[in-house]
């Protein structure tokens, strides 16, 4: 059998635009003042927990930036954070639910937009769950031996599409309110090597795992149909613009009906994960769970919990509540807040979880904390040294 | 210095062909110990080398692994046809490493090197005097001598340089794709060591060019150490 590499997390970045917008500060940006919208948006906010969020709007609800930048500021955070530049890069991963452009792949517009040189790209499309099929691929290179560099990055610029002028006239259900009062604004990105930052701890990469149960799920969330099954010569592409519109599938929409099957799914997924022996429920340290509100969250630490009996609340991080949903970039903003703040030491493990609800899919990352390379004794580099005598 | 029980005194002209085995044997000794001394190899031997350590040896290596099939084709061109049999291994066999630096530019590349700054490398010493010894030496007319050039650097990379590969691997976290040039070699190289053995011990060698052939076997396998023990200089 070949030999791999080991992959690591080696820089850390995350870019939230603008400042944050607490719960009063939506309306301006988004609309939606009219005494329905107003009810359902506190309804919601109540229920999902967060307390403030960031917008590329702004307090007029006009564009500040594209999604590419987002992306781009993240990553060059990261690379900061590295001290490297984007031409150690030889491989760019990028997750988004929508790009800027419908083409080319958003990875090639964020290539293009940080320089460097030349490099591999991947444009992970999806929902939240890109985000590790992004780190997946990325980590799976470097382990080949591949590419010793390699960035990953999710962002995401949901708010342009959740303002009021796209909702004037369209029938609009809770299952477009509930996303649009969630989602916000952000990009969060990371560094993968195949060795360990030289004078500080880094995350190994133990395992990425992405599964879809979409053969047995039927769409949950989802734009650019009309209701949950594309027909044939009915989807955006194929109707007139102006009636794709009109008939409102240029909304996010999510069936918020199976958001509890989704929990319990992914559950499953997790419980799966105990019993293969990936997750070692003696020696868990940290989990990092993106959940889109905190109505899901007692329910996934709970359902963790039966597994994890020594799992604490302070083990459990999500900054959801400060930083909004910004769907495949969560997880890493999370992680960065996390990592920056201090939450980890060497030999601690970390549990990544990111349930989509697109169509039923999960993706998980066990990291460990490792300290860095140990110092060698001083001594003269080797073409210093002369043969012994 | 001190003499480590493997260095033998080196031999001198006048062994004649019917101990060239032994003769040969001897040379690899001296430069098998010589080697354990090179400060890189101790470091990798020792568990302390670094990546860099590993990326400088590629680059070092490369700027005479590059010269490698064009020596070997040029004694090719200077063995007359008396020769033939050694003409027509030279050949093959400088065909068959033409394309080994592109090998080792991969690896250098895989672990972050740039490979516009390998590619504009120079020489290290050593390197200089191997190379420059190699063709000088390939422009004689029939330089039969060279099979002890090959006897060395062949032996290398069949004796070597899989070992030296696993241990940077082991050592340094490294995957295939950044080790390919040394774990090929053991096997390339082991193929390239038989077909020069036959031509050794065919019984066409006869005893002056016995004495060239260790002689050429001693420089080499002198330079080859110079090379490494030289890194970037």
């Amino acid at each position: 059998m070949g030999t791999t590499a080991t992959a690591y997390l080696t820089g850390f970045g995350s870019y939230l635009p603008g400042d944050p917008v607490d719960n009063d500060g939506i309306a301006a940006r988004l609309g939606g003042t009219d005494a329905v919208s107003e009810r359902i948006r506190r309804r919601i906010l109540d229920a999902n927990g967060i307390r403030q969020r960031h917008y590329a709007l702004d307090e007029h609800g006009e564009p500040t930036a594209l999604n590419e930048e987002l992306a781009v500021a993240a990553l060059t955070a990261a690379l900061e954070d590295r001290g490297i530049a984007a031409s150690d890069l030889r491989m760019l991963a990028c997750a988004t639910t929508m790009g800027d452009v419908l083409v080319p792949g958003f990875a090639s517009m964020v290539h293009g937009r940080l320089g460097g040189g030349p490099m591999q790209l991947l444009s992970a499309s999806g929902v939240c769950a890109s985000s590790l099929a992004a780190l997946d691929a990325a980590v799976s290179k470097i382990r080949l031996g591949d590419h010793p560099r390699a960035a990953v990055v999710g962002s995401e610029l949901a708010s342009r599409s959740l303002r009021q002028r796209r909702y004037d006239g369209i029938r609009a259900g809770m299952d477009s309110h509930f996303l649009r009062w969630m989602l916000s604004d952000g990009a969060g990105a990371v560094v993968v090597e195949f060795q360990p930052h030289p004078d500080r701890p880094s995350l190994r990469v133990d395992w990425v795992r992405h599964v879809s149960l979409a053969h047995e799920h039927d769409v949950c969330m989802r734009a650019g149909m009309d209701g949950i099954d594309p027909a044939v010569g009915a989807t955006w592409q194929d109707v007139d613009l102006a009636e794709a519109e009109a008939r409102g599938m240029f909304l996010l929409r999510q069936d918020v009906g199976v958001l509890d099957d989704l929990a319990g799914a992914g559950l499953a997924q997790f419980e799966e994960l105990v019993d293969l022996g990936l997750v070692d429920v003696g020696h868990l340290d940290h989990v990092l769970c993106h959940y889109s509100t905190n109505a899901f969250r007692d329910l996934a630490f709970e359902g963790l919990r039966k597994r994890l009996p020594t799992l604490e609340a302070d083990r459990w991080y999500s900054n959801l509540e400060t930083r909004g949903n910004t769907g495949s970039a969560s997880i890493f903003i999370a992680l960065e807040e996390a990592w920056r703040t201090g939450r980890f030491a060497p030999g601690e493990t970390i549990l990544l979880a990111v349930p989509e609800s697109g169509r039923f899919s999960f993706a998980f990352a066990h990291l460990t904390v490792v300290a860095p390379p140990a110092r060698l004794a001083p001594s003269a580099p080797p073409a210093e040294q002369g043969e012994p005598v | 210095m001190t003499i480590d029980a493997t260095t033998t005194a080196p031999d001198t002209a006048g062994g004649g062909v019917a101990i060239l085995a032994e003769r040969l044997a001897a040379v690899w000794a001296d430069l098998d110990a010589r080697l354990d001394r090179v400060p890189v190899l101790r470091a990798l031997a020792e568990g302390t080398v670094t990546l860099d350590d590993y990326r400088r040896l590629l680059f070092n290596l490369r700027q005479q692994v590059v010269d490698g099939s064009p020596w070997i084709a040029r004694a090719a061109s200077n063995f007359d046809v008396d020769h033939f049999d050694l003409r027509s291994a030279a050949i093959r066999h400088a065909e068959e490493e033409h394309r080994d630096h592109l090998m080792l530019e991969r690896d250098y590349v895989a672990i972050g090197g740039s490979l516009a700054e390998l590619r504009t490398g120079r020489k290290n010493l050593g390197s200089e005097a191997l190379s420059g010894y190699l063709f000088h030496y390939a422009d004689r007319p029939n330089p039969a001598g060279l099979l002890g050039a090959m006897f060395v650097i062949e032996g290398l990379g069949a004796n070597k340089a899989a070992g030296w590969a696993s241990r940077f691997q082991e050592v340094l976290g490294l995957a295939d794709n950044q080790v390919h040039f040394m774990q090929y070699h053991q096997e390339a190289d082991g193929q390239h060591t038989g077909a020069m053995e036959a031509i050794l011990y065919s019984g066409l060698i006869d005893d002056a060019t016995a004495d060239e052939i260790v002689r050429c076997a001693q420089v080499v396998a002198r330079l080859y150490v110079l090379q490494l023990e030289e890194l970037d200089r």
